[in-house]
């Protein structure tokens, strides 16, 4: 909301700067976003009064005025026509600057020195009208400044008002608070402006609430023979600062009085009203009406209508119709000041996705208690700016209800708050924001809540608002008084930090992707259903079609990034990611869990002037992998996996005791080439609940041997369908002596020949060399006892 | 016997030495057992008293000399000898060494790591929830019922009717205190999700929540709860204020505000002039959220608060634009 400095000042006698006032609203809640000031764009611009006006006689088109600046008689050849004698005009001096920059000097015009000129509102930056000179109201002085005419030099402040507080949406509401912070009494200036009364509303127009729940008060009121005009520039520019548009001397009425006191107001062309009623009914059918921005819009059922004789003429506080708006024609004038239930407006506004000022203070709800008086003020105003005659008495619909009434306990109060504020500064802080104490006793109070007061529901409503008067500065911080409790760390987020660790010393870089992906990244991976990786979880308002669904794998968005670094000039890349995945369960139902992702590209380094280094192969990625599961105490073994999006030959799925926890290997060139990558990219993704279930983190020492080991050679010739992790297997089987096998060298010629080396260890001697050279022997004949395996000679 | 002329001799074996094979042939020559001195030594006991006396301390000197002169020249060899050995085996220690290739945790983890961390030392435990939530977690129980205006606060992501990806990680708070009795000290870490994408929105980000219930906790223990965060967060000299807010879940609620970093308080344009930037959200417990989870207001009371990771990270690393966290540039991840 848009506030005024200035306006302010109506209501309440501000003694300091704006800027320590916009401070003090932010530490009231009203938090002052940004403050926008305004100053003159114009220098040395007095008021003037037009003494006489004759003809230029070099010049039809020119006219020489004699203007009365309060302290001399001067002439001024002046173009415009817009002026008659004894009009009040902005009279630029000798030395005056206007808006454009242009000073002003004493100038001859066809033999007619002209000492200075009258100004249009372009001319001094005060709007667009260049259509004449700008004609002041009567009752400014002579010689007077036109900034202090006028009030140019402003602060605007934008405050954000919280979604709770309607009441503070207007200057009056914000005056209030003003003044209870700077302890001063809310004035209301008088504007009982005396109008001629004419006829009796009884005999114009009768008004019918049919949903007194919709709508619990409708107040109408009239004006006729008025002439719409432009407004005068105290209206307009109030109404500028507040972030709307001037239109006309009735419509700017309603918005000024809107802005004023948080009232909407509405106004008909009373003369385009059928059968001389106002209707206030919810619609019973689907119907289509014309608002006055020229849109059909289609009303539901149940939603809020006012309606003449005939049909509507306007969304009850959103909205007027383009039948009964008021025109530059318009000579009677029927305003409407109403209170509709927020619900309904609140639900007419998401049917229709239409909003305005009005709604959206109907929406947050306003004064009930100030309708009438909003009302009389804005016909009052109307009286005075449009002419016409106030037509006697209103038309009124009110249901009236009580005024709710919380009570509260002082010592509740200090206790919530944890501070020690006494009884009467409790009463005089809520008594500065009108909650009026009711009843005080020794234990706690009454207080009766205005209706304005949507926030205040209960006791603790009333707590904060002591705890805001009071200013949260001056509450103390403490350190809570609060029971031991036994500090319960969740395994699964301790055991991601594992991962990250690890991931971390190993030369992976972290990645965190949006959770959502598209459906084709799932086609991109030849992923088809009954795969749970193909039912995912739709999102019904996705923000862009690449992010319409939940991510139901991490690989997509990884591949996604990799493309993203490699275009951009990296050439290897190491990434993990550790996230949620979403599938829809076999019952339709959203689950999700968590999963990690790594993937490498390139080689382990560009370059080292010592060194080379090969580019990254499956064994790379697959002892990442045993590094990982290692962390949590786990073996994994890789079968051959039927995955769609893997290298068949360079590629397996990854099972933890027999469970398959996830995949890994190269990702095929097809797939690759969807994201745009021509290097080979490994990658891996498990699910991480797996492995957490099984997970051993609990570390059981083992005494160091005392004995020392033995370390024995063998090389083996293995025919390529034997997997060389049987052999390891074979001969780990042989002995608990054996406490190591590795794989030292292997080279191809015509078979694979395989270097094993195994470590001996007794824990109880030194090993003979008798019982290792028996233990060599059985690792050789059951060895080659395996298919396809010889003893290399 | 003439000294002079045996000290010529000895002066012109000595120079005609080259290298340390040399040095040991003339010391042999000179100083051996069957050396040109040790000819001269025997020669002396042939003769008389006094001039063996006389002749015996020239000699005797000659002998020093002599040796004297040789470990000068050994030494000196020596030096050469060293100095040609650590010429082969010198490298140029200038040249660049071999970094050990490590990876970097994505600086959402490490703010979130380090936010946990604080809390933690406060004698708060992590708590989760999923990120796909019902409507009555994310919206009904915390307060905000269907005609609310504050979920217009909110763009929601919806996967079917009342289900939603969570808006914040607040819907933790109700279901921890459904599943357990008081007291309850909390936080929640986790990504949630709002249909907004701009410099300062991505639709996915990640929240952290903190809630703390038991019998007499105060407004005031919230304050300096979260004023021990802070201060551990962004150092002990960081000025913050807490001043009035809205939540629906919250009541009273406040807005916690740290002294700009960029500019010190002074105004720019991060802090929009003001001198202070909105850190976290915080609250009392509204007595309403503790009756939809059965607890009693009469009994107790507790203090809620919630803060953006990515809007701690950017304070804290001088981010300007949140959509950085999401591209993943490892030119940007290796920087933290």
């Amino acid at each position: 909301m848009r506030i005024p400095f200035e306006w302010l000042k109506d209501f309440v006698v501000i003694d300091i700067e704006p800027q320590e006032l916009a401070k003090r609203l932010t530490m009231r809640g009203l938090e002052v976003e940004s403050l926008e000031e305004y100053a003159p764009s114009f220098r040395n611009v007095v008021a003037g009064e037009i003494v006489s006006i004759d003809r230029h006689s070099k010049a039809d088109n020119l006219s020489i005025c004699t203007i009365d600046n309060g302290s001399s008689i001067l002439p001024v050849v002046c173009g415009a026509k817009n002026i008659s004698k004894g009009d009040k005009v902005p009279f630029a001096m000798i030395d005056a600057r206007l808006a454009d920059g242009a000073v002003i000097e004493k100038k001859e015009l066809r033999g007619v020195t002209s000492f200075g000129m009258l100004c249009s509102e372009r001319e001094l930056g005060l709007s667009d009208d260049h259509s004449g000179i700008f004609i002041l109201e009567d009752n400014a002085k002579l010689g007077e400044p036109l900034e202090h005419i006028l009030g140019v030099s402003d602060v605007v402040f934008d405050i954000s008002v919280p979604p709770n507080r309607g009441d503070c949406l207007s200057v009056y509401g914000i005056a209030r608070e003003v003044g209870s912070i700077l302890d001063q009494k809310i004035r209301i200036l008088p504007f009982l402006l005396e109008a001629e009364e004419t006829g009796n509303i009884a005999d114009l127009i009768s008004l019918d609430v049919f949903d007194l729940a919709a709508c619990p008060r409708y107040v109408l009121k009239m004006i006729q023979g008025i002439t719409i005009k432009k407004s005068p520039y105290w209206i307009r520019s109030r109404i500028s600062k507040c972030g709307m548009r001037p239109i006309n001397s009735i419509v700017d009425v309603t918005n000024y009085v809107m802005l004023e006191f948080g009232q909407p107001l509405h106004a008909f062309d009373y003369d385009r009203l059928r059968g001389n009623r106002i209707e206030v009914k919810l619609t019973h059918a689907p119907t289509v009406f014309r608002t006055l921005d020229g849109e059909d819009r289609m009303l539901a059922l149940n939603d809020l209508l006012i309606c003449d004789g005939v049909g509507p003429v306007a969304i009850a506080g959103i909205m007027g119709g383009e039948n009964s708006e008021i025109t530059e024609d318009t000579k009677n004038v029927a305003l409407e000041s109403a209170f509709f239930n927020p619900y309904f407006i609140r639900r007419t506004v998401r049917g229709l996705g239409i909003r305005s000022e009005a709604s959206l203070r109907f929406e947050k709800g306003i004064d009930i208690d100030n309708v009438d008086f909003a009302g009389e003020r804005a016909i009052l105003l109307m009286h005075k700016l449009s002419g016409g005659k106030v037509v006697k008495g209103y038309r009124e619909v009110y249901d009236k209800k009580e005024l709710n009434r919380i009570f509260v306990s002082f010592g509740k109060i200090n206790e919530i708050l944890g501070t020690a504020i006494e009884q009467r500064d409790i009463v005089g802080a809520l008594r500065s924001v009108d909650l009026h104490v009711m009843k005080e006793e020794e234990s706690g109070f009454l207080v009766s809540i205005p209706p304005f007061r949507y926030d205040i529901n209960e006791y603790i409503d009333i707590i904060e608002e002591i705890a805001r008067i009071h200013g949260y500065e001056h509450i103390p911080a403490t350190t809570p008084v609060t029971a031991v409790k036994t500090l319960k760390r969740d395994k699964k987020e301790n055991q991601a930090g594992i991962a990250k660790d690890y991931f971390k010393s190993a030369g992976f870089n972290e990645l965190i992707n949006f959770a959502f992906f598209s459906v084709k990244d799932i086609e991109n991976f030849f992923i088809t259903s009954p795969d749970e990786r193909a039912s995912c979880v739709n999102i019904m308002n996705p923000i862009s079609k690449d992010y319409e669904v939940m991510r139901t794998f991490i690989a997509a968005g990884v591949l996604k990034n990799i493309a993203y670094n490699l275009n951009r000039g990296a050439k290897s890349l190491r990434f993990f990611e550790s996230g949620k995945v979403f599938y829809l369960n076999t019952e339709g139902l959203p689950v999700e869990y968590p999963a990690v992702c790594f993937a490498m590209t390139g080689r382990e380094r560009e370059y080292f002037w010592r060194d080379k280094y090969p580019e990254y192969d499956f064994f790379d990625i697959k002892g990442v992998l045993e590094g990982l599961v290692n962390c949590f105490g786990l073996d994994i073994h890789i079968e051959k996996s039927m995955e769609p999006f893997l290298n068949p030959n360079k590629s397996g799925d990854v099972f933890v005791n027999n469970e398959k926890a996830g995949w890994i290997g190269e990702i095929k060139a097809e797939v690759l080439k969807f994201y745009e990558i021509e290097q080979k990219v490994y990658c891996a993704e498990l699910r991480f609940d797996v492995i957490w279930k099984m997970s051993r983190l609990n570390v059981q020492y083992t005494p160091i041997p005392k004995y020392p080991q033995v370390t024995r050679d063998f090389t083996f010739l293995i025919a390529d369908k034997t997997p060389v992790s049987h052999i390891i297997e074979k001969i780990k089987g042989v002995s608990p002596l054996i406490i190591d096998v590795g794989v030292f060298d292997m080279f191809k010629k015509e078979v694979r020949s395989v270097s094993f080396r195994v470590v001996f260890q007794s824990f109880e001697d030194t090993l003979k060399d008798e019982t290792v050279n028996a233990l060599q022997d059985i690792i050789i004949k059951e060895v080659t006892n395996i298919d396809g395996v010889m003893l290399r000679g | 016997m003439d000294i002079n002329a045996l000290k010529g001799k000895i002066e012109q074996e000595i120079s005609s030495v080259k290298n340390i094979e040399d040095l040991e042939k003339v010391r042999t020559l000179l100083l051996g057992r069957k050396g040109i001195l040790s000819e001269y030594i025997d020669r002396i006991k042939t003769l008389d008293k006094e001039e063996r006396k006389i002749f015996g301390r020239e000699i005797n000197l000659l002998k020093q000399w002599t040796e004297e002169k040789l470990r000068e020249f050994k030494q000196f060899y020596e030096d050469e000898e060293k100095n040609r050995r650590e010429l082969v085996t010198w490298i140029d220690i200038s040249m660049p060494g071999k970094t050990p290739v490590t990876g970097k945790k994505h600086p959402i983890t490490q703010t979130l790591e380090e936010i946990i961390k604080i809390f933690s030392t406060l004698g708060f435990s992590v708590a989760e929830g999923p990120d796909i939530e019902s409507d009555y977690y994310n919206f009904e129980a915390l307060n905000i019922p269907h005609d609310h205006p504050a979920r217009d606060m909110q763009d929601t992501f919806y996967i079917k009717k009342g289900v939603v990806l969570r808006t914040h990680t607040s819907p933790v708070q109700i279901r921890v205190m459904e599943s357990q009795l008081p007291p309850v000290k909390i936080i929640a870490p986790g990504a949630v999700y709002r249909c907004d994408s701009d410099v300062s929105h991505t639709p996915m980000f990640h929240q952290v929540e903190g809630l703390m219930v038991d019998r007499h906790v105060r407004f005031s223990d919230l304050k300096g709860i979260l004023s021990i965060f802070i201060q551990e967060m962004f150092g002990s000299n960081t000025p913050l204020r807490f001043r009035p807010s809205y939540f629906p879940f919250t009541e009273p609620s406040a807005e916690v505000d740290i002294g700009c970093v960029i500019c010190g308080g002074r105004g720019c344009r991060v802090c929009k002039d003001t001198g202070w930037l909105e850190i976290l959200g915080s609250g009392m417990v509204h007595p309403q959220v503790f009756r939809i989870v059965g607890y009693d207001p009469e009994e107790v009371t507790g203090f809620a608060f919630g803060m953006g990771v990515e809007r701690v990270a950017m304070i804290k690393f001088g981010i300007d634009d949140i959509r950085q966290f999401y591209y993943n540039d490892i030119r940007f991840l290796s920087q933290f």
